[in-house]
C-alpha cells in the first residue's frame, strides 16, 4: 500500500499518556501533527500540549504541530464549515488514541460516549479526509474474559471485565465494519497495559501496576510512622513491626482467584511498535502490543518488598474463606487492588503472529528489579503523577 | 465563591480587636466550660461582659466616650481572668484580654496623671425609672449606653440611647412602659426580637431584658417556663440535665427573642417544627403595659401570619413556655457526604418523608471546616481538602436513634460515623500533610466514598491520624494550649450530637468574616433550590462580596425546608458595608421576584415579630 514517506497525521487523544507519546515519537520522526482535542477546565489544548512538549524535552518540535478544538460529539467535530474542510484537506492519515479508560461501572454512560458514541465524527472526517490510513488504539482486552487465546480478530465476545473493555471492542467492531464498507484502509493496535518507560522510569499515568503499589507505600508510611511517632500502639494490634534492619513486617495478604500474570508493556515499547504498524501495517491488520513474559504478582511483590523495605507480603490464590478477618491493611489494599484483580491473576495468551511479522520480532523487556525500581523512583519523584510539571 | 482573607485576619492591637468584635454575645455563655465573666453575670449590663468592654474601648480609642464613674467601674471590675480569650479564640481566633488591659491602662493612667472622672448625673426620668427598677438598674453614663449602641447585626448603624433599664419582672415593664407612654418617651427592648436582626439600638431608652433569667420546668405538661433573658444554651442544659431537650437557635440567642423575632429553628426542627410549634404558651406587655397571654382567647391572635415586611413587634414577651421533647439513649450523629448539592437535597427529602432521623441539615464545606479548624489559616486549607482530596462539597448532618441510622445504612448511604468524625476532627493536623489522600479520590471512582464501607477505615484512619486534643490544639496560640487540650478531651466538643443540640457547630462561621444570612422558606425542589443557589452566588460575585451555601433544613415532614444563603463582609470596611447592602437588597428582590412567581417561596424577612405564628400559615398561606 503506497503512503508518502512522511504524510500529515491528524491524532486524537494527544494529551493523554499513550497518545502524548505517539506525539513524541512522531514529531521527533519529523512529521507533520494535527492534534484535535479539547481544553480541560484549568488550561487550554495549547497550554496542555506545551506542557507535554517540555515534559518530553521537544518544545523546539511544536512548529511541526497544529493544534485544534474540536467537539467530537459535534457535526463537523464542531468546526466552521471552511476550518473543517482545511482540516480535510490537510489529513493524510488519522490515529485515533482518545479514549476513557475509566473501568468505572459507574462511569458507564460516559465510558460509552467517549469511546463508542463519539466515533462517528472522527469516522466522518476519515471519509471527507479521504485519509490514506486510520489507526486505532485499542486494547488487547477486547477478547473477553472467557477466552484463554486472544487472537488478533475481532472480538465478538460479550463476557468483559470493566466497561472499558466493551467500549473498546465496540468501537472496533464499528471501527472496522465502517472502514472495510467505506474502503478506508485501517489497523487496529492492541497494547496489553502500559507502564513507565523502561529505560528511564519516566511516566504520565500511574495507575494500573503503579497504583496497588502506591497503595502499599502509603500504608507503610502510616505505621512507620505509627511506630515512630507514637510507639506502635496500633501497629502491634496486627502484629506490625520494624525489624532491626529498617524492613517494616506487614502482614499483607492477597488474595487471587488463580496463577497468573500481568501483562505489562513499557510506553517505550509501545510507541516503537506503534511507529513501525503506522509505518508498515497492512489494511485490516490488528496487532497485539502484548509481553510474552507477563509479570506474575508474587515476582512484583518480591521487587517491592526489596524496594520498600518491606516484609510480610503473601499471595493466596484461591478465594478467602468467608469468616476471614482482615487487618485495615489488607481490607484497604484488598479494595485498591479491585479493579485489577482480573489482570493480575491473568492467563490468557495473546496472539502476535501479525505484530511479530510488521515490527520485525521486536519484543518488549521483561519486566525485571531494575526496570521497576526506575519505574517507582520516578513515581515517586513526581509523587505519582500529582507534582509531574 | 470568593475565599479572600479578610483585612482583619491579622487583628493583633486592642483596638483593631475591639473593633472585630461580633457582638454576637457568646462570651455570656459557659460553651466552652470556661465559666463565664464573672463581672457580666453580677451586673447584668452588657457593659460588664467582655462585649461591652470591647466597644467601650473602641469608642474610648476613638475620644467618643469620656472616663466616667461606669467607666472606672466596669474597667475595674474586670479581672483579667482571661476567659472571654478562650471563648473569643475559639470563635474568631482574637484576643479580647488584650482590650480589657488596654481598658483598665486607659483609665488607670488617666486617673495618675489627674483626669476628673465623669460622675452620674440623673435626671428626672432616671429617678422615676430607678424608683421602678432600683438604684443598680438603670443607668444613663455613658460608658453605660455606649455599649448598647452596636447589636449583632452586621449592619445597623450605631445609635446611643439615652438611658439603660433593666428590669427583673413583669410588673416592672409593664410600669415602665406606663411611665415612657406618659413622658412620651421612645423606648426599644433588648432581648424582644429585635437585635436578632439588628433592630436593637436607638435613640430613648433601651429596656434589657438580660436579668429576667427564670427557668421553671413543668415536667408533667412537658414544658418550661422562661423569662425573656434566658439563651438558648443556658435553657438547652438544664434541659438537658433533666433528660430533656428544646429545639435551640443559636446558642447565645435569647429563647423569647427569638420566638419573638422569627420563630426557633435548627436542624431539629425537621422534627420538633418551627414558630408556633415550638412553644405551649406566651406572655406579653402590650403598648399600654397591660399583660396578655397568647392563650387568652381575648387576646390579639399572634398565630396567624401576614407577608409584611414592616409588622410592628406585638408587645414585649415577658415569658413563653416551650416545648420539652423527649431524649433516646441510642441517639448519634453522622455526616452523610455528597458530591452535588442535588443529590444532598434528594437525600433529606427522603428521609424527612419517610421520618428517618431527628435532625437533618444539608451543610457545606466551608461550613464543615470552619467549624473544624481551631485557625483561619486551618480553615481554608481543609475546605480545599474536603472539596479536592475528599470530593466532598456537601454534607449532610444526621441525627437520630439507632433505627434512624440502621434506616441509612439501608438506604445504602455511605458516611462518617461519630467515631470517624472524632477522628477526622482530632486528626485535622495531620490531614493537611496526609500524602495518602489521593488514594482516598481513587478509591472513590466506582463509587462515590466507597471508603467508608471498609470495616477497618476507621481505624486505618485513627493509625494514620494519630488523633488527639494535643494534635488539634497544636496551632492554637501556645497559651491557649493547654486550656484547649482539656475542652478537647471533652467527649462533648467532638459529639454530633450535642453539638448539633446547642448549635455549636455553626458558631464558627463568622471567624473570617461577619455574615449577612439570607433566609428562604421554600419547597423541596432541587431545580429551584439550585437555581436559587446560583442566582445568590452571582449577585454577591458581581458586588465583590464573599459568599457561600449556608444550610438546608427540611422541615413539616418534607414539604417544606429552609434554605441559607451567606454573605460575608467586614463591617469596618465602609466599602464592604456598601457593597453588601447592595448585595443584600438585591438578593431580596429575587426572592419577591420567585415569591410571586412560585407562590411558594417565602423570604424570611418578612417573618419578623410573626415568630409566634402557626408555620401552616407561614408556609402555606
Ligand atoms: S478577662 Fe475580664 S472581661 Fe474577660 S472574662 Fe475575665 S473578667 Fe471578663
Amino acid at each position: 500500500m503506497p503512503l508518502q514517506n512522511k504524510p500529515t497525521t491528524t491524532l486524537t487523544g494527544a494529551t493523554g499518556f499513550l497518545g502524548s507519546h505517539l506525539m513524541a515519537s512522531l514529531l521527533s520522526e519529523g512529521y507533520e501533527i494535527i492534534v484535535l482535542g479539547r481544553s480541560n477546565k484549568e488550561e487550554t489544548l495549547k497550554e496542555r500540549i506545551f506542557k507535554l512538549l517540555r515534559w518530553f524535552g521537544i518544545e523546539e518540535l511544536a512548529i511541526q504541530l497544529e493544534l485544534i478544538e474540536i467537539d467530537f460529539l459535534k457535526p463537523s467535530l464542531g468546526l466552521q464549515e471552511s476550518e473543517y474542510r482545511e482540516l480535510c484537506a490537510k489529513t493524510k492519515q488519522i490515529i485515533h488514541c482518545a479514549s476513557d479508560t475509566s473501568f468505572s461501572e459507574r462511569k458507564r454512560e460516559n465510558v460509552l460516549i467517549s469511546n463508542v458514541g463519539s466515533l462517528k465524527g472522527i469516522l466522518d472526517l476519515a471519509i471527507d479526509s479521504k485519509t490514506d490510513f486510520f489507526h486505532y488504539i485499542s486494547t488487547a482486552y477486547v477478547a473477553g474474559k472467557s477466552v484463554t487465546v486472544c487472537k488478533e480478530y475481532l472480538s465478538s465476545s460479550n463476557d468483559f471485565v470493566n466497561v472499558y473493555e466493551e467500549s473498546k471492542a465496540q468501537a472496533e467492531n464499528i471501527i472496522a465494519q465502517f472502514c472495510e464498507k467505506n474502503s478506508i484502509p485501517f489497523t487496529i493496535i492492541r497494547p496489553s497495559i502500559v507502564y513507565g518507560d523502561s529505560r528511564t522510569g519516566r511516566s504520565l499515568k500511574f495507575n494500573a501496576l503503579y497504583f496497588p503499589i502506591q497503595s502499599v507505600k502509603y500504608i507503610r508510611e502510616i505505621y512507620v510512622n505509627d511506630i515512630i511517632k507514637n510507639g506502635g500502639k496500633k501497629s502491634k494490634q496486627f502484629g506490625i513491626f520494624l525489624d532491626d534492619e529498617g524492613y517494616l513486617f506487614l502482614p499483607l495478604r492477597i488474595y487471587l482467584p488463580n496463577k497468573g500474570a500481568l501483562n505489562i508493556i513499557p510506553v517505550d515499547y509501545f510507541t516503537n511498535a506503534t511507529m513501525k504498524i503506522i509505518s508498515k501495517g497492512s489494511s485490516g491488520g490488528i496487532y497485539h502490543l502484548t509481553n510474552n513474559s507477563s509479570a506474575r504478582l508474587d515476582i512484583i511483590a518480591v521487587y517491592n518488598e526489596k524496594f520498600m523495605k518491606l516484609k510480610g507480603v503473601e499471595i493466596i490464590y484461591g478465594a478467602p474463606a468467608d469468616n476471614l478477618l482482615r487487618n485495615p491493611a489488607e481490607e484497604l489494599f484488598d479494595r485498591f487492588m479491585e479493579p485489577y484483580r482480573f489482570y493480575l491473576s491473568d492467563n490468557r495468551v495473546f496472539d502476535r503472529t501479525n505484530t511479530d511479522i510488521v515490527t520485525d520480532n521486536l519484543h518488549p523487556p521483561e519486566f525485571t528489579y531494575e526496570i521497576f525500581k526506575n519505574c517507582m523512583e520516578y513515581a515517586i519523584s513526581v509523587n505519582w503523577g500529582q507534582s509531574i510539571f | 465563591m470568593q475565599n479572600n482573607i479578610n483585612k482583619s485576619d491579622k487583628v493583633n492591637t486592642p483596638y483593631e480587636i475591639a473593633r472585630n468584635c461580633r457582638h454576637y454575645a457568646m462570651c455570656k455563655i459557659d460553651f466552652l466550660g470556661s465559666g463565664v465573666c464573672e463581672s457580666g453575670l453580677k451586673k447584668h449590663f452588657v457593659s460588664f461582659y467582655p462585649q461591652g468592654r470591647m466597644i467601650l474601648y473602641e469608642a474610648i480609642s476613638e475620644n467618643r466616650v469620656p472616663v466616667t464613674e461606669k467607666c472606672v467601674e466596669i474597667a475595674d471590675s474586670c479581672n483579667l481572668c482571661g476567659k472571654c480569650d478562650y471563648q473569643c479564640y475559639f470563635l474568631n481566633e482574637m484576643r479580647p484580654t488584650k482590650v480589657m488591659e488596654a481598658l483598665k491602662n486607659h483609665v488607670d493612667t488617666f486617673i495618675k496623671n489627674g483626669g476628673k472622672v465623669k460622675l452620674a448625673n440623673d435626671d428626672r426620668l432616671l429617678t422615676e425609672i430607678k424608683k421602678i427598677v432600683g438604684e443598680n438598674w438603670a443607668s444613663n453614663d455613658e460608658a453605660i449606653t455606649i455599649t448598647y449602641s452596636h447589636d449583632l447585626s452586621p449592619i445597623s448603624e450605631p445609635k446611643i440611647p439615652d438611658c439603660v433599664v433593666m428590669p427583673y419582672t413583669k410588673t416592672e415593664i409593664s410600669s415602665l412602659v406606663k411611665l415612657f407612654n406618659k413622658n412620651k418617651i421612645t423606648y426599644t427592648i433588648r432581648g424582644n426580637g429585635q437585635n436578632l436582626l439588628g433592630f436593637a439600638v436607638n435613640e430613648g431608652v433601651i429596656i434589657d431584658l438580660n436579668r429576667m433569667k427564670t427557668i421553671e420546668f413543668d415536667e408533667k405538661n412537658w414544658c418550661v417556663k422562661i423569662g425573656p433573658g434566658v439563651a438558648a444554651f443556658d435553657l438547652q442544659k438544664q434541659a438537658q440535665k433533666r433528660g430533656y431537650r428544646i429545639n435551640a437557635s443559636e446558642p447565645a440567642a435569647l429563647v423569647c427573642a427569638n420566638i419573638m423575632c422569627s420563630g426557633i429553628m435548627s436542624t431539629f426542627s425537621t422534627t420538633y417544627g418551627i414558630n408556633a410549634d415550638n412553644f405551649i404558651d406566651a406572655e406579653f406587655v402590650d403598648k399600654d403595659g397591660s399583660l396578655f397571654s397568647l392563650n387568652d382567647p381575648s387576646s390579639p391572635n399572634l398565630y396567624s401570619y401576614k407577608n409584611l415586611e414592616h409588622k410592628n413587634s406585638p408587645g414585649i414577651c415577658v415569658s413563653a413556655s416551650i416545648k420539652l421533647h423527649p431524649v433516646i439513649d441510642d441517639e448519634r450523629g453522622i455526616l452523610v457526604p455528597f458530591q452535588a448539592l442535588s443529590k444532598a437535597i434528594d437525600f433529606i427529602r427522603d428521609c424527612s418523608i419517610r421520618h428517618i432521623g431527628l435532625a437533618l441539615g444539608v451543610v457545606g464545606a466551608e461550613y464543615i471546616s470552619t467549624f473544624l479548624s481551631p485557625t483561619k489559616k486551618s480553615a481554608s486549607e481543609i475546605k480545599d481538602i474536603f472539596i479536592d482530596k475528599l470530593d466532598i462539597p456537601y454534607l449532610v448532618v444526621v441525627i437520630g436513634d439507632k433505627y434512624a441510622i440502621r434506616s441509612i445504612d439501608e438506604m445504602g448511604y455511605p458516611y462518617f460515623d461519630q467515631r470517624l468524625f472524632s477522628v477526622l476532627y482530632l486528626g485535622l493536623q495531620s490531614l493537611k500533610s496526609a500524602e495518602w489522600m489521593g488514594l482516598i479520590k481513587e478509591l472513590s471512582d466506582d463509587e462515590p466514598y466507597s471508603y467508608l464501607r471498609i470495616k477497618s477505615f476507621p481505624d486505618l484512619l485513627e493509625t494514620a491520624l494519630s488523633p488527639s486534643p494535643v494534635l488539634y490544639s497544636k496551632e492554637i496560640d501556645p497559651d491557649l494550649r493547654p486550656f484547649f487540650e482539656k475542652l478537647f478531651s471533652s467527649q462533648e466538643m467532638t459529639d454530633l450530637v450535642w453539638l448539633s443540640m446547642y448549635r455549636i457547630m455553626s458558631t464558627r462561621l463568622g471567624r473570617k468574616k461577619p455574615f449577612l444570612p439570607v433566609l428562604i422558606y421554600l419547597p423541596i425542589d432541587n431545580i429551584l433550590i439550585n437555581e436559587l443557589n446560583d442566582k445568590f452566588r452571582l449577585i454577591a460575585d458581581k458586588y465583590h462580596v464573599d459568599n457561600d451555601f449556608g444550610f438546608i433544613t427540611p422541615i413539616d415532614n418534607g414539604k417544606r425546608c429552609i434554605f441559607e444563603y451567606d454573605y460575608f463582609f467586614d463591617y469596618n470596611d465602609p466599602e464592604e458595608i456598601r457593597r453588601i447592602r447592595l448585595a443584600g437588597t438585591e438578593a431580596n428582590i429575587l426572592v419577591d421576584k420567585y415569591s410571586i412567581k412560585t407562590g411558594t417561596v417565602k423570604g424570611h424577612q418578612y417573618v419578623l415579630y410573626q415568630g409566634f405564628c402557626r408555620k401552616e400559615n407561614l408556609l402555606y398561606s
